[in-house]
């Protein structure tokens, strides 16, 4: 029997703000058009949500604005508490081992785990990095963090860093502020990488750049997800970007997936009308 | 017989109920070595930053037997020294003195005595900045998380950085540390010359911070780690050929005055002394009683 391979399991996700009402259900969700119930005000971020991700392999979250997306990625993160629901975590270097759940860990463990087998990269690069260090110092502080303590050792690996994500390794020490939104983009993914993450998390990276600069960005997604084989959940508002890179894809509408599979299959055979409006609406 | 002013307040001017929340303050803080314990800071009669954190722990734990030394800068004489230690002396009626080796409690402000601390003696320590973080993390609800999770990875950036701007690590003061492989600790303003004699002492440390409201400690025998790399070491300040004009010293911290001399060319001179008063007083009288001896 073949072992399975998926390194994340996630099932019965949900978020809300509010304390909800016994009317909630009757006002909301995608057949109502609607997140937010009209009676007490809550705000169903992320009902319900589940998926399964693949050694290897790019899971691509589109939605409109509101629709959940970001929630979902962050409670991956573990930046955003679940109120339910469970996130089951196998470590690809050790298979045979029992999945965790990582919901289910404390402050301390959740905070390592982020720090040593997740990376994330922001749309806004002053959520992903420190504006006062040095960029050579934002890509350092995970090395830090994993107990590396020789500054030579971890100035020779943020060059390599810096050229791999073809970056100016000359330009090691200068401010984040001098560097052009694109650039700041791979600072980030450089800071992601140096870990050696098990799953690298993007949450709309894309956006807000220029079409020439986000082109070379998605290059350089591609370009590391095919020679590290690195497993990512990408979320993006743009089909354009899910289709370049995401294997699969689930759609997500008022807090719910309302449909998911193979992103050719999705945008070449929409069958949720909400589905079938976006990828409309794009092409 | 008359009363003084002073004689009229309770022994060591705090009330009971205040020094026994202040000691059960200071028992969680040894419980939990560098961990910050916050503190109902009373108010006192001298201004908050001047020393009142360092005072709420000798009144606390002051007792009439005891005998005190306070200093400011290693410098028995300065105002603050000679302000708080009358303070204490008028509202206790303990013995005060100059001698290290003869206190049981020494409040001090920005240094460590010279001297050996023995295991029965207290060093309070006076404290103007409580959190190392708050270079890297002004909000106090998220440093206290990152503490709470030893998260010190941005700190560690700032050495870092420290190391690129400056070629080296050039921290002067609040040198950073590990208390028993645990948690940060601010050395407060004590040169990078005392922080390492925190490691592994025989006597307890007390550290108070009046206007920030918190106490924390290092007991005995606590290991302190300076934040260091392995190709960057922390290092202790060293000026080459620099001696005390007074007793000749080179192996004390020693502070720089300048002395007005108007033959001298610049209008004057600058002039090394130790900057721990009484051990350079007791250096120069050894040194004095051996040219004196005969041979």
């Amino acid at each position: 029997m073949t072992a399975p391979t998926w390194i994340l399991h996630a099932s019965g996700l949900n978020k809300q703000y509010g304390p909800g009402c016994p009317r909630c259900q009757q006002f909301t969700g995608p057949a109502h058009n609607n997140s937010q119930c009209p009676v007490c005000n809550t705000v169903y971020a992320c009902v319900d949500a589940g998926f399964t991700l693949h050694q290897g392999e790019v899971l691509g979250i589109v939605g409109e604005s509101g629709s959940g997306k970001s929630t979902l990625l962050q409670m991956v993160n573990l930046a955003t508490a679940a109120d339910s629901g469970h996130i089951w975590y196998r470590e690809p270097r050790t298979p045979d081992a029992d999945p965790v759940d990582l919901l289910q860990m404390d402050a301390y463990r959740s905070r390592h785990f982020r720090n040593d087998r997740l990376g994330i990269v922001y749309q806004r690069p002053e959520l992903g990095l420190n504006m006062r260090f040095t960029v050579g110092g934002n890509v350092a502080e995970k090395l830090l963090l994993a107990n590396w303590r020789h500054v030579g050792n971890i100035r020779t690996r943020i060059r390599e860093l810096m050229e791999q994500t073809e970056l100016p390794p000359e330009r090691i020490d200068d401010d984040p502020h001098t560097f052009s939104g694109g650039m700041l983009q791979r600072v980030q993914i450089a800071k992601a990488l140096s870990s050696s993450p098990s799953l690298l998390l993007l949450d709309e990276v894309t956006s807000g750049l220029d079409l020439s600069v986000q082109a070379r960005v998605l290059d350089l997604i591609r370009r590391i997800q095919w020679e590290q084989q690195m497993t990512m959940l990408l979320v993006s508002h743009d089909l354009g970007v899910i289709k370049q890179l995401a294997r699969r894809t689930i759609v997500m509408k008022n807090g719910h997936i309302v449909e998911s599979g193979l992103t050719d299959q999705i945008l070449e055979d929409p069958q949720h009308p909400y589905t079938q409006l976006l990828v409309s609406s794009a092409l | 017989m008359s009363t003084t002013p002073e004689q009229l307040y309770n022994f060591g001017f705090i009330d009971e109920d205040s020094k026994r929340e202040v000691r059960r303050q200071i028992l969680k803080a040894i419980a939990l070595p560098g961990h910050q314990v916050p503190f109902a800071s009373r108010d006192l009669p001298i201004a908050r930053g001047w020393g009142t954190g360092g005072l709420q722990i000798t009144m606390a734990i002051i007792d009439a037997d005891d005998t005190l030394k306070v200093i400011d800068q290693g410098d028995d004489e300065s105002v603050n020294a000679v302000n708080l230690r009358r303070l204490l002396q008028r509202t206790t009626g303990v013995t005060t003195t100059v001698d290290t080796t003869a206190a049981s409690i020494i409040q001090t402000r920005h240094r460590i005595p010279e001297e050996p601390m023995r295991r029965d003696q207290i060093l309070v320590l006076q404290v103007p900045m409580v959190d190392p973080l708050r270079w890297v993390e002004p909000n106090l609800e998220r440093a206290t998380i990152m503490h709470g999770e030893s998260d010190y990875g941005r700190m560690w950036v700032y050495m870092y950085e420290s190391v690129v701007k400056a070629g080296d690590l050039r921290i002067a003061t609040q040198y950073p540390v590990i208390v028993a492989g645990r948690y940060m600790m601010d050395t407060t303003p004590i040169p990078r010359w005392d922080v390492m004699r925190l490691h592994n002492a025989e006597a307890l440390f007390l550290f108070g911070a009046g206007r920030e409201k918190r106490i924390y400690a290092v007991p005995p025998y606590t290991t302190i780690e300076p934040l260091q790399f392995e190709d960057f070491r922390f290092k202790t300040e060293f000026v080459a050929g620099q001696i005390c004009a007074r007793c000749g010293a080179q192996d004390t911290f020693l502070t720089s005055h300048f002395v007005v001399d108007s033959d001298h060319a610049d209008g004057g001179h600058w002039r090394s002394s130790c900057s721990d008063t009484s051990f350079c007083d007791k250096r120069v009288l050894v040194n004095a009683t051996t040219q004196e001896a005969p041979q």
